[in-house]
């Protein structure tokens, strides 16, 4: 018999105090974990975006705008004054002062249609340059392939004019197959091939060549927005956007590098509030670690005096108590790492639109479990030194 | 003529409740010899309970000396006092007072824990204890599986696992009933035959028989039996 057989006995024998006590530290270290692991994994797709689109920069119409205010809230933003793209603006592009820095141009055309009853947004683009920016664009089945061969690279392939890729949300929506036929716009389109999952809101869209969508939508020469990359990703973006603007007035130039660090900022605030959730959290279940070793001590008075009256010194009982805060620390707080790596990876995408896997941080189980049960022990410490300060005689009521 | 385990001189214990003082123990003095077995008797709020948690280092006295064998109990350090209970007192106490969730042998082993021997020979020594009060074969049972005259066995080979000089019984059959109480009584007897000194109290006159010599107890007041003559013994007056 020792001092850890005692505590652990106490805590076997008494399993709905130790649950109870554990639930308070599973919840506080999953919570905190989890919500770790989704700002984790926010930096990560944010830090993938912009290796991905860092040197894109995307040319939108340029519009004058006011907000719109009632009551000190605003209500609305205002748009007038729309400029149009076209694609007489392209060649602007390799005439500016920065041409030498652009490696690929992406015009493309978006517009609402409806197939069947149900409404689409139809993306007209010019296929090469597009999936050639995008090589993550990757299609999952395509017609008239033989069995064997492998699907094809999307920036090589020549999509026919009467020819549609549908993304793989639109093609569940939709139910739209490989080889259908299909009518938008009184126009009879095929479905070439459907794309993998992106997880964004890309697999919601249907490519076509853009001239077919900007004569289907009546819309010639008009463009929604050109997409630009330059050749480099620590090229000057900034100075990139301004040599554009210049020679296309009528268009706004926003890098990507910038919009993602707007991501940035928002992933910043939501890591604010994550971290103060936590504490708040953590500080819930150091309550309830100690108002539940109170109560335990008050419950084993009697207890506590045999220990006493039996030779066991203060710095014994106070080994009792602390160990069996330690014990219930280390299960609950491995069990609530766990969930929380858990919950972080299936939820996580959705709560935070992750494009990507929160990864799981194997490297935190240690420091979850040693901080949760240093935590523990020092929230203890009042509890086990009011058990070690008992008058043994008061405790076995000789008084 | 024995050498004196127990040496009380002059003992008194004053308690403060509400303002009020209440004096639980008016300078008691007596001695008590190696290998004596004695009960102390007396009505409820005699004092008896008081003194013998003085007797067990548990509680200092306002005033007086306690020595045990030629140990001045309260010249020790709170510290030292848990590792003199350890090494020199057994106690049993009313009710059992067994720790509910460790079985019959782990609880006897509770005054061990603190020692520096192995697990094996702990387990060995309290084994052979409960064989002794004749539990060998309830070892593993939790006290809420024991009868009462089993958890009272259990109390009393708690009390001499670490092979104490010195036994100190509050009650201890108190909550048994006639026959059993008789044979935990025996097993006493058997103790102090073997050399423990025995103090126990009591207030069932049943018991005094087992026992060599009996003390009465009253408002604080030590009385002495001897020769079978009830014979008041004020060492000092109050």
């Amino acid at each position: 018999m020792n001092i850890f057989q005692i505590a652990f006995n106490n805590l076997r024998r008494r399993k709905v105090k130790m649950l109870f006590l554990m639930l308070g530290l599973v919840v506080g270290i999953a919570t905190v974990v989890a919500f770790q692991s989704i700002i984790q994994g926010m930096n990560l797709d944010l830090g993938n975006r912009i290796d991905e689109l860092g040197a894109n920069a995307v040319i939108l119409p340029r519009s004058e705008g006011v907000e719109a205010h009632y009551g000190g809230a605003m209500t609305s933003d205002l748009t007038f004054d729309v400029k149009k793209l076209t694609v007489d603006d392209i060649p602007k592009i390799y005439e500016s002062s920065v041409a030498e820095y652009i490696n690929i141009v992406s015009p493309k055309l978006v517009g609402a249609v409806k197939i069947g009853d149900q409404n689409s947004l139809l993306v007209g683009v010019e296929t090469k340059s597009e999936f050639t920016q995008k090589p993550w664009f990757t299609l999952k089945e395509q017609v008239d392939i033989k069995p064997g061969e492998r699907v094809s690279d999307l920036a090589l392939i020549n999509l026919p004019d009467d020819s549609i890729i549908v993304g793989a949300s639109a093609s569940k929506a939709l139910g739209l197959q490989i080889g259908d036929s299909v009518n938008i716009n009184d126009k009879q389109f095929r479905v070439f091939g459907v794309l993998n999952e992106l997880g964004s809101e890309e697999d919601g869209l249907i490519y076509s060549n853009l001239s077919v969508v900007q004569s289907l939508l009546n819309r010639p020469t008009e463009l929604s927005m050109i997409e630009i990359s330059a050749y480099c990703n620590n090229c000057p973006i900034e100075e990139i956007a301004m040599g554009i603007e210049e020679v296309i007035p009528n268009g706004r130039v926003i890098s990507m590098r910038q919009a993602a660090l707007f991501r940035e900022e928002t992933i910043e605030q939501f890591s604010a509030f994550g971290y103060a959730l936590s504490g708040m959290v953590l500080l819930i279940a150091a309550l309830v670690v100690l108002t539940t070793m109170l109560s335990s001590v008050n419950e084993r008075t009697r207890e506590i005096g045999i220990f006493r009256a039996v030779g066991f010194r203060k710095f014994h009982v106070l080994s009792i108590i602390f160990l069996e805060v330690g014990m219930v620390s280390i299960l609950g707080s491995t069990i609530g790492y766990f969930l929380g790596i858990v919950a972080a990876r299936y939820a996580g995408p959705y709560l935070a639109q992750i494009s990507g896997e929160i990864p799981f941080q194997f490297g935190w189980f240690l420091p979850a479990v040693l901080i949760s049960t240093g935590l523990s022990i020092l929230i203890s410490l009042y509890p086990a030194l009011k058990a070690a300060r008992m008058d043994p005689a008061e405790a076995l009521r000789f008084i | 003529m024995s050498e004196i385990m127990i040496s009380l001189k002059n003992i008194s214990k004053t308690y403060t409740s509400m303002g009020d003082e209440v004096q639980a123990l008016r300078s008691v003095s007596f001695d008590i010899f190696k290998g004596e077995s004695v009960s102390v008797m007396g009505h409820s709020g005699s004092g008896k309970s008081t003194m013998l948690s003085i007797i067990g280092a548990l509680n200092p006295p306002t005033s007086g000396i306690i020595e045990i064998d030629g140990i001045d109990l309260y010249k020790l350090s709170a510290e030292k006092r848990a590792d003199f209970r350890r090494e020199y007192l057994g106690f049993v106490f009313q009710q059992f007072q067994l720790i509910p969730y460790l079985t019959a042998i782990e609880n006897v082993m509770l005054p061990l824990t603190t020692t520096k021997r192995s697990n094996k020979e702990k387990r060995e020594m309290a084994a052979e204890v409960l064989k002794r009060v004749g539990l060998e074969k309830k070892m593993n049972r939790l006290p809420n599986q024991l009868s009462g005259g089993e958890q009272e066995r259990v109390a009393i080979a708690r009390a001499i696992v670490n092979e104490p000089p010195l036994i100190l019984a509050d009650e201890p059959t108190g909550s048994l009933d006639t026959k059993t109480g008789d044979e935990i009584m025996e097993l006493f007897q058997e103790l102090n035959e073997d050399g423990l000194t025995v103090l126990m109290v009591t207030h069932n006159p049943d018991n005094v028989r087992y026992l060599k010599r009996t003390i009465m107890m009253k408002d604080g007041i030590l009385f002495q039996d001897q020769d079978g003559l009830v014979k008041p013994i004020v060492t000092k007056k109050v």
